[in-house]
């Protein structure tokens, strides 16, 4: 929570920028750092007097659609960035929950993973060079516009994913995908016993989908009304020539999985894939807690198939959303009201981490937050881990408390 | 001292101090360093660990080593070093198709992996010139690229976890699906600077339905370095988009009969990959590219000898040229694809203004180039002027909005160029970076940084 003397810092220029972290670091001052807060969800609070907002750092500085690269300010949108590149049929895989909000470096920061990636590559794979403000306030950069480069060593992979806790991202160009021709998206009800069938007749398929999720619950976000049905939502992109074929390879696998009608969204199927990722951090009042993790579908769903039972005598609503192809499971637990939540919060968090014990906590806004193990178990190497924020960040200035080994739980 | 405790650790037979054996091992694909103290060929991680750990107590560096292809300097050793030559620890560890990956250890060699899983219809998609000899492991040490990474991404891509023994010895994982800082990503083109790898998880891609090859020909080199950046600009990413010119074309039929058209200045070697439906397109749309660039010729490769046949002739480019001169040199530099014209121009002008000759195959598509510079080393004037060639290359690259190593790393070769694409302030976290994994030093140390460079706290 920002302190009622919270200084606000919001630059516009990359002088503006070293120099208020320079300040911050001479007078050993912490900052908190953000873009669009979007996922402001996942880790600790920082405690800080200092607000660094990088949405006012925005612009694309450089973009060369022939050389299939963008370089970009750290507060340009998602939609500036995406609305530039459309207009040339150009795509990158940053699919991340409210892009008119989110920005590239938020985006990039908290190392989020969109449905896209088992196609288009994570996040890691398109960013070819950083920009860094490092906690002294020095300006560094790592890799450049072009995209293959080993010259040094590959720094930004270690900014992705760091919550600005090594460095405050100031710009990242990432290499670009071309957009396929088309777009289709198959929505269907999804029986409770077609579920492991249906991922495995999915991951099967030679012409993989681009996205296929499985969603329980989420109805309001999703669907704009209530409802109890589970539900798969398939995205194919392919060219012109092939989406039939894809059409009919999915509806076959489907088929197979016992599920024998799908509805075919042909109008901006993005939008309905955007409306899940937007679901995913979506709070029930502050009475809900999400978690995610990453893994394998299979051994996820079974696991999503345990947490009813294993929270039964909580009387808990569950909603999930497994992704089929790249494993990440999606669960939002929430309560009738805030207070009953309150006295089952601990509980709660502690049989999904018997259960999943490295689910984060990715969206809560119930005031006792931060007493949940936000960043489930350890990491491997965690004590490298440590080493490497001592040695970027030896003041403990930037973002202090957001991530792991600052988080006040573990 | 040493000789004797690694001896006990590892067994005789794993432990090479004769100096008829140390010799191979002053050398890599571009360099020479010093005769090692000792080669060390451990069978597992606990002996990697115990190598380690007796190096550091005799306050002796450590040189990790695969098959010694590299092209940069980065495995070679300094005087009394002990190499660690990861050859014996070439297995595949466990195969699981459903999830499209594999464990390895480092010296398993590039091409056996894609043989070993191809009856999954699995391959392993970096794919560098010498696959045949190079391994993972070094692979993983100079995130090196290949082709067909023009598609399917470099090394990088590809790790999604690693085993490593850290300098002290001990082991440590890493995985891109857990939670924290990405070391995987950080630790992937280390050059053995930032610890041991000794095993990897490895992504596996599927086979694609359909593959095809074509080659076009060209009357100049500029129309064919616009040809790629015209295919790269309609939205076409072809798996692989590789240039060749006519000294390169010659070397290539004297030797391998690969069918390119002596006749011509330059050819494309293109190839993509997915469903049969969207080849016939994509070939549709290629041949009218290269047609509308004045291409000489437009073949495709109707069979798989047909298609062998044309990459062997770029696989074995940098061999043929062998016929054409006593010695080369191969550089690597990248720049942003539109600027290939200006950099081919530019690298023909480095060379010939040092009175030498070249012949170019690359990665076009990636705008990664590789000129061969010819020279004899016996003659100093020529390995003089190569050195000078080589160096107006690297800064035209830079000029260009390119960089100094595209695939092959900085090694020992670049360590002094590396101040000319990065300034202190941007080397200051890099050096960061190796300080936590490699305090010591003693992890293959004078390789990447140039001489005296430290970071900020301790200047």
């Amino acid at each position: 929570m920002s302190a009622p003397h919270t200084m606000r810092f919001n630059p516009a220029s990359r002088e503006e920028l070293c120099a208020i972290i320079e300040d911050a670091h001479s007078h050993n001052q912490a900052l908190r750092i953000s873009g669009g807060a979007t996922l402001k969800g996942i880790g600790g609070d920082v405690v800080a007097h200092r607000d660094l907002s990088l949405c006012t750092f925005t612009g694309i500085e450089e973009f060369e659609p022939g050389d299939l690269t963008i370089g970009a300010r750290a507060g340009t949108t998602l939609t500036e960035l995406s609305e530039t590149l459309g207009a040339y049929r150009l795509t990158t895989p940053l699919d991340a929950p409210q892009p008119r909000i989110a920005t590239l470096g938020g985006t990039l920061a908290s190392g989020w993973l969109g449905p896209r990636r088992h196609r288009l590559g994570r996040s890691r794979d398109a960013v070819i060079g950083t920009e860094i403000v490092l906690a002294n306030g020095r300006l560094a950069k790592s890799g450049g516009m072009v995209v293959k480069n080993v010259t040094g060593y590959d720094l930004s992979k270690l900014y992705i994913g760091s919550f600005g806790t090594l460095g405050v991202l100031a710009r990242a160009n990432l290499k670009l995908t071309p957009l396929p021709q088309c777009g289709r998206g198959l929505l269907a009800r999804l029986p409770e016993l077609s579920r492991g069938r249906a991922i495995e007749r999915m991951r099967g398929l030679a012409s993989q989908a681009t996205a296929a999720l499985i969603i329980d619950g989420f109805h309001r976000e999703i669907d704009g009304e209530d409802g109890t049905d589970g539900r798969i939502f398939v995205l194919i992109e392919s060219s012109q020539t092939t989406l039939e074929l894809h059409t009919r390879d999915t509806r076959s696998a489907l088929g197979q999985a016992g599920i024998p009608e799908a509805h075919i969204i042909d109008h901006l199927p993005v939008h309905q894939l955007q409306r899940i990722i937007d679901a995913v951090i979506t709070n029930v009042g502050e009475r809900s807690v999400t978690y995610r993790v990453l893994g394998d579908p299979l051994e996820h769903r079974l696991a999503r198939d345990q947490i009813p039972t294993t929270l039964q005598h909580l009387d808990l609503k569950t909603e999930a959303i497994l992704d089929v192809f790249n494993g990440d499971l999606f669960l939002r637990i929430s309560d009738r009201d805030a207070r009953a939540f309150a006295s089952k919060l601990a509980e709660l968090d502690d049989r999904i981490h018997d259960l999943l014990p490295r689910a984060i906590v990715i969206a809560c806004a119930h005031p006792l937050r931060e007493q949940l193990n936000l960043w489930g178990k350890h990491p491997l190497a965690f004590e490298k881990m440590l080493q490497l924020k001592s040695a970027f960040d030896p003041k403990n200035i930037l973002n202090p408390g957001r991530f792991l080994g600052n988080s006040q739980r573990v | 001292m040493i000789r004797e405790r690694l001896s006990d650790a590892l067994g005789a037979g794993s432990v090479l101090y004769a100096p008829e054996d140390l010799a191979v091992y002053r050398f890599d694909g571009y360099a020479t360093g010093a005769t090692p103290g000792v080669v060390v060929l451990p069978q597992n991680t606990r002996e990697v660990c115990a190598v380690m750990k007796i190096a550091r107590d005799c306050g002796v560096p450590v040189v990790a080593r695969g098959a010694g292809t590299g092209l940069c300097g980065g495995a070679t050793p300094g005087p009394d070093a002990v190499v660690i030559s990861f050859a014996r620890m070439n297995r595949i560890l466990e195969l699981d198709v459903a999830h499209q990956r594999v464990r390895v250890q480092p010296g398993l060699v590039n091409l056996e992996l894609s043989t070993n899983v191809a009856h999954n219809q699995l391959f392993y998609a970096p794919d560098p010139a010498s696959q045949r000899s190079c391994t993972i492991g070094g692979n993983i040490g100079t995130n090196a690229g290949g082709p067909h990474c023009l598609a399917y991404g470099t090394t990088t891509s590809h790790v999604l976890g690693l085993e490593v023994v850290d300098e002290f010895g001990d082991i440590f994982h890493t995985h891109i699906d857990d939670i924290g800082y990405d070391l995987t990503g950080a630790l992937v083109g280390g050059e053995g600077t930032l610890g041991l790898v000794t095993s990897a998880w490895l992504r596996l891609t599927r086979t694609p339905p359909a593959v095809r090859v074509w080659l076009a020909s060209f009357n100049d080199i500029e129309s064919a370095s616009e040809t790629v950046s015209a295919i790269i600009r309609s939205g076409i990413v072809p798996t692989a988009l590789e240039m060749m010119d006519a000294t390169i074309i010659a070397a290539v039929e004297a030797v391998y009969h690969a069918g390119y058209p002596t006749n011509a200045a330059a050819v494309l070697l293109i190839e993509n990959a997915g469903f049969e439906e969207d080849m016939q397109q994509c070939e549709a749309d290629l041949a009218r590219i290269c047609r509308d660039h004045s291409a000489l010729s437009w073949r495709v490769a109707t069979s798989q000898q047909e298609r062998d046949a044309l990459w062997l002739g770029r696989k074995s480019a940098a061999g043929a040229i062998g016929s054409l001169s006593p010695n080369y040199y191969i550089q690597d530099v990248t720049v942003p694809r539109s600027k290939l014209p200006q950099a081919l121009r530019a690298v023909e002008h480095a060379v010939h203004a040092n009175g030498l000759r070249v012949g170019n195959v690359f990665h076009a598509g990636d705008g990664n180039l590789h000129p061969l510079i010819m020279y004899d080393k016996r003659n100093a004037r020529e390995v003089a002027a190569v050195v000078d060639a080589g160096t107006e290359i690297l800064t035209t690259a830079i000029a260009l909005g390119g960089t100094i190593s595209g695939e092959h790393g900085i090694g020992s070769e670049k360590r002094e160029t590396l101040g000319l694409v990065y300034s202190e302030d941007d080397l200051d976290p890099m050096l960061r970076l190796r300080n936590v994994f490699n305090a010591s030093g003693y992890l293959n140390p004078e390789k990447i940084f140039p001489r005296g460079a430290r970071c900020a706290e301790v200047q």
